[in-house]
């Protein structure tokens, strides 16, 4: 059983799953009851082509338990301009009411955090759930690194699954792009071009990144939000949760103790994700520039965080 | 010279690209196999456009659409979730030549039905819109098929048929695919059984005039109006005749709650693009030219089962209906041609 929160245009997220056949009862909650309702009947209307037997939806979260995964997109969305941290107090008071519901009723649940700033908010659920690290994710960097790879793909003209790159650390305008990781067949980029990721470097590798951190506020201006692309990356995770396909993804976990992080932040790295949550954590070696700007973005994440009235 | 010469020899070797990748073939790319074009992306053209892709239908998929930053929006948005998808090429424009040689151009455009507004009453507005989007979808794609999805559907399938100048296989509404679904959808949660295991049919009119065809529901082969012979009519204690009303009524409902419907249309129109695409010869409830058929002497589309493959419709299966069901197609299509005849410019 899936629960999702709440309904959106990151609806998409529930409409991915269901249509992914990854689970066999999908529970929507949110507190607009109407269009929650809409939202049920229009998933349920379309049962003949999908194989998800159930489709509940209520704003009473007695719904949703026994879930195996829980996968929160409440909250305020991130209007146009607007930065990622600038959410932050809005949608930590909209948790402080949902996360103990959820515990309360999936106790046994892994919690799947979208709502940004993501690596704040998995924070706040961790400490608001009380739930063991490993069962607390947030989606992290698993959107920037799939931009990243359809650059770099639409880049080299291969698809993005033969193109790899590995952005990590904040969810946004700080993430860190591991040059010396990107590689195509094995083959580094960074060994055939070593200006690569330089300000010297002719093919502007650099650019690239800088795309990925601007993609979400350009759709976001064209369009209003964005939906499908998170969507997508979300129901890659929780493919490899239910699947318990031991794959790696960057996602947001906590990071004290690692490549010199002192406070306890949530930041992305590559993660091995199962049925029993994050399972275990891929040491990346990074060099000292890639290191530093990890403990800035965790110093710049306590800084907020310690702010904050949980 | 030599000092020109040398920074481009310097650029050639430090170019990623050619370090990296030995080409193989030269040329012109191939062009797409199975292209799909949505025209129109408001919620019911993404939801097409996604189911479409989750279901790894098109090798390529063009959207078009009048509102240049929505459209170049959604482009990036999906083309950003490239790495979970197998169709290779997304693209947008608002100029038609985005779509040469689609296989498929699934017409969702025109203005949404507002709360308790019929369908019959949106067509003058999107019969407008048609006559600007049909002409240049067949100009950069002669040999597509056509599904049409906008409401009225059954009219503006036909409008659809005549600007386009398309033979009438070849030009699809959506039609009772969706009524059917949600009719089975509906019967089948009330037998406790999953929706593809209740066979029953919606046809003609797409909307308030839907006939559900009661004489051919069953289940594991067996009938249910032989088991029940009230089955569907007024008379009948088990009143299944009111699981038929909430389908007609559920759209209006979805539309109340939420503003719109989409996931369910979007997936059922994946269903027919599947059948088309792989040349499945599948039979689907859609609208197609029933002219002289069961007495029908106009030129109008109304739902019946279709034989669907490359070729659009294949065939259409002459189903056995009572004297009361052939009255309500026939009352269904004058009631359609009453509006038809009377549309400015098709």
């Amino acid at each position: 059983m899936y629960c999702h929160t709440p309904c959106g245009p990151w609806s998409t997220v529930v409409h991915y799953i269901w249509n992914r056949d990854l689970c066999d009862e999908l529970c929507l909650i949110d507190v607009m009851e109407d269009k929650l309702k809409g939202e049920v009947m229009d998933l349920q209307h379309g049962s003949l082509f999908c194989k998800t037997h159930k489709i509940v939806g209520d704003k009473d979260y007695s719904t949703t338990a026994h879930s195996k995964v829980v996968v929160v997109t409440a909250g305020a969305r991130q209007q146009e301009g607007e930065s990622r941290l600038n959410l932050v107090q809005r949608n930590v008071n909209i948790f402080k009411f949902i996360i103990p519901q959820i515990v309360k009723y999936s106790p046994n649940a892994i919690l799947l955090v979208v709502s940004n700033p993501v690596d704040i908010l998995t924070y706040v659920a961790w400490k608001l759930s009380g739930f063991p690290r490993h069962r607390v994710i947030g989606s992290g960097t698993n959107l920037d690194s799939g931009r990243f790879r359809h650059l770099m793909g639409e880049k080299l003209h291969l698809h993005p699954s033969s193109c790899h790159g590995w952005i990590i650390g904040e969810h946004g305008d700080s993430s860190v792009p591991v040059w010396s990781g990107v590689n195509v067949a094995g083959v580094s980029l960074k060994g055939l071009n070593p200006d690569m990721g330089t300000d010297a470097d002719k093919e502007d590798w650099k650019h690239v990144h800088k795309m990925v951190v601007n993609g979400a506020y350009e759709v976001i201006k064209l369009k209003g939000y964005t939906s499908w692309a998170i969507g997508l990356s979300v129901a890659d995770l929780v493919e490899s949760i239910l699947k318990n396909l031991h794959k790696v993804h960057p996602v947001s976990t906590l990071v004290k103790g690692m490549h010199g992080v002192k406070e306890e932040v949530f930041l992305s790295v590559p993660c091995v994700l199962g049925n029993s949550g994050l399972t275990d954590i891929i040491h990346m070696t990074l060099k000292p520039e890639e290191e530093k700007q990890l403990i800035n973005s965790a110093e710049t994440l306590w800084g907020v965080q310690k702010e904050l009235t949980l | 010279l030599v000092l020109n010469w040398a920074t481009v020899y310097q650029a050639i070797f430090t170019n990623c690209t050619v370090k990296l990748i030995t080409p193989m073939a030269s040329g012109p790319a191939e062009p797409p196999r199975n292209k799909v074009t949505v025209v129109g992306v408001g919620m019911v053209g993404m939801a097409c456009a996604v189911s479409i892709l989750l279901r790894d239908l098109a090798d390529e998929l063009a959207l078009v659409d009048v509102m240049e930053d929505k459209l170049k929006g959604e482009m990036m948005d999906l083309q950003h979730g490239s790495l979970f998808l197998k169709t290779s090429k997304i693209v947008a424009d608002k100029d038609y030549a985005v779509t040469a040689n689609s296989r498929i151009v699934v017409v969702t455009a025109g203005v949404r039905q507002q709360e308790g507004e019929s369908r019959l009453n949106l067509v003058q507005r999107n019969v407008n819109i048609f006559k600007h989007i049909i002409p240049q979808i067949v100009k950069h794609s002669p040999n597509c098929t056509l599904i049409v999805v906008s409401n009225p559907v059954d009219v503006l399938t036909y409008v659809t048929w005549k600007l386009s100048g398309l033979p009438k296989h070849r030009v699809i509404g959506s039609g009772t695919n969706l009524d059917s679904a949600r009719f089975r959808f509906l019967m089948a949660e009330r037998l406790g059984i999953h929706a593809t295991s209740f066979n029953g049919w919606v046809l003609g009119e797409h909307g308030d005039t839907s006939v559900p065809v009661w004489s051919g529901v069953s289940v594991a082969g067996v009938n249910l109006q032989k088991l029940n012979p009230e089955f569907g009519l007024d008379g009948d204690k088990e009143d299944w005749k009111a699981t038929h009303k909430e389908v007609v009524d559920s759209a209006y409902e979805v539309i109340k709650l939420k503003g719109y419907t989409n996931w369910a249309i979007g997936l059922s129109v994946a269903d027919l693009t599947e059948s088309i695409i792989k040349n499945m010869s599948r039979i689907h409830p859609v609208s197609t030219m029933v002219k002289d058929m069961y007495g029908i002497g106009e030129e109008v589309f109304l739902s019946l089962p279709c034989v669907l493959n490359s070729n659009g419709v294949g065939s259409v299966i002459n189903m056995t209906l009572t004297d009361a069901e052939v009255g309500q197609l026939k009352k269904s299509a004058d009631t359609l041609w009453g509006i038809q005849k009377d549309l400015k410019d098709v």
